[in-house]
């Protein structure tokens, strides 16, 4: 098994330290970075995350997967966090990037991650990686805020510890929904985020989408995958026959979407090499 | 379709979602009897929250609020008369 150099870091991001773990292969061809997810769903993909950049670096991608401010091993509270902090965040990232490196720059963004996609992010990059992209915004928050609700349930059931989930309002005007404290506003940022805000999709997209063979697609998800064909110049959609692995109470890989994503490893690099092999030539000629 | 295979299609389709989330249990265990909601201690707040992302994409409903409570969430027969009441 070829060994993968892996440097750990804390970055200084606009707020505060950011922990990043970077995987830099000998040769460069382009560079990946990971979003995470909001909330749970980090936990829940962070080892497919591990994964996925071991993988990228094998096709000579340059793997950067790093925490939120006020999340996971980074410096902060997540109550001192917003949506634009997390956004300059990966905007800083990606211009220090740009400042030492010529070549191609993608974001793999699962799940939730795509709330974070802005114009300004999607002008940076080369290409993004959707993962069961999830751009409703509302939706999403529905489905945190119903975490309060479940917890009042199972806690009347006793099968949880009361402690574990609760939502309450202090005088900070705080929310704890299950073990997260968060500002309403970020909330209020979360939900209002939607496909429609985001004007064109210009860059390539690959789209994987979990679907099994012998199914339907759902109508909710028809709807999404549609907007994004109407707002974008490039995209390709993979259908993903697996295990959704960020929702299985145990852990588990989606080996075949691994599959999957290492074709897309493979044409961003060879993209990244016949985009650089004119470069060569031109040196040669001067 | 008759009201019966509505049930059985429905029932099966919810045992899928619930395979998929709750994955440490093999196939014979899951039935329409089954018991859900404080019987499975993998059927936790995350895992209850995410069935419901689930039920409401897969069958295009949407749940109240009033919906989420014990009583539809104890096996996998409740679940399938809520499923089937919210269309």
């Amino acid at each position: 098994m070829t060994t993968v150099s892996t440097h750990v870091e804390f970055y200084q991001g606009i707020k505060g330290p950011l922990f990043r773990i970077i995987r830099t292969p000998a040769k460069v061809l382009g560079h990946l970075l990971f979003i995470a997810p909001l909330f749970e769903q980090a936990n829940k993909t962070r080892h497919h995350a591990t994964r996925s950049a071991m993988n990228a670096y094998q096709f000579g991608l340059q793997s950067i997967v790093f925490d939120h401010y006020g999340t996971g091993d980074s410096a902060g509270d997540l109550i001192d966090a917003s949506m634009v902090l997390w956004q300059q965040d990966i905007v800083q990232q990606v211009n220090a990037i740009k400042a030492k490196s010529s070549q191609a720059i993608y974001f793999s963004l699962p799940l939730s991650a795509v709330l974070l996609l802005s114009d300004e992010l999607l002008s940076l990059a080369d290409g993004v990686i959707l993962l069961q992209p999830d751009f409703n915004g509302k939706r999403f928050v529905q489905q945190f805020q119903r975490l309060a609700v479940v917890a009042q349930l199972t806690k009347n059931s006793k099968i949880e510890e009361d402690s574990s989930i609760r939502t309450q309002r202090t005088e900070q005007q705080t929310i704890e929904i299950a073990g997260y404290v968060i500002t309403p506003s970020l909330l209020s940022e979360i939900s209002g985020q939607s496909l429609a805000k985001l004007a064109k999709i210009t860059v390539d997209c690959y789209w994987f989408e979990w679907q099994h063979q012998q199914e339907e697609l759902s109508l909710a998800r028809t709807k999404q995958q549609q907007a994004a064909v109407n707002k974008s110049n490039h995209l390709v959609i993979e259908q993903v026959d697996d295990v959704k692995f960020w929702q299985a109470t145990e852990l588990q890989l989606a080996q075949s979407f691994l599959t999957k994503e290492q074709q897309v490893f493979a044409k961003l690099a060879s993209a990244s090499l016949s985009f650089s092999a004119p470069e060569v030539v031109k040196c040669e000629k001067q | 379709m008759t009201s019966a295979q509505m049930t059985q299609q429905t029932s099966e389709q919810l045992i899928k979602l619930l395979v998929a989330i709750i994955p440490n249990y093999d196939e014979n265990f899951w039935h329409a009897d089954t018991e859900l909601f404080g019987a499975i201690a993998e059927f936790d707040s995350m895992a209850l929250v995410t069935l419901i992302g689930e039920i409401e994409e897969y069958f295009d409903i949407t749940l109240d609020e009033d919906d989420i409570n014990a009583d539809n969430f104890a096996s996998v027969k409740s679940l399938t008369e809520l499923v089937l009441a919210s269309h």
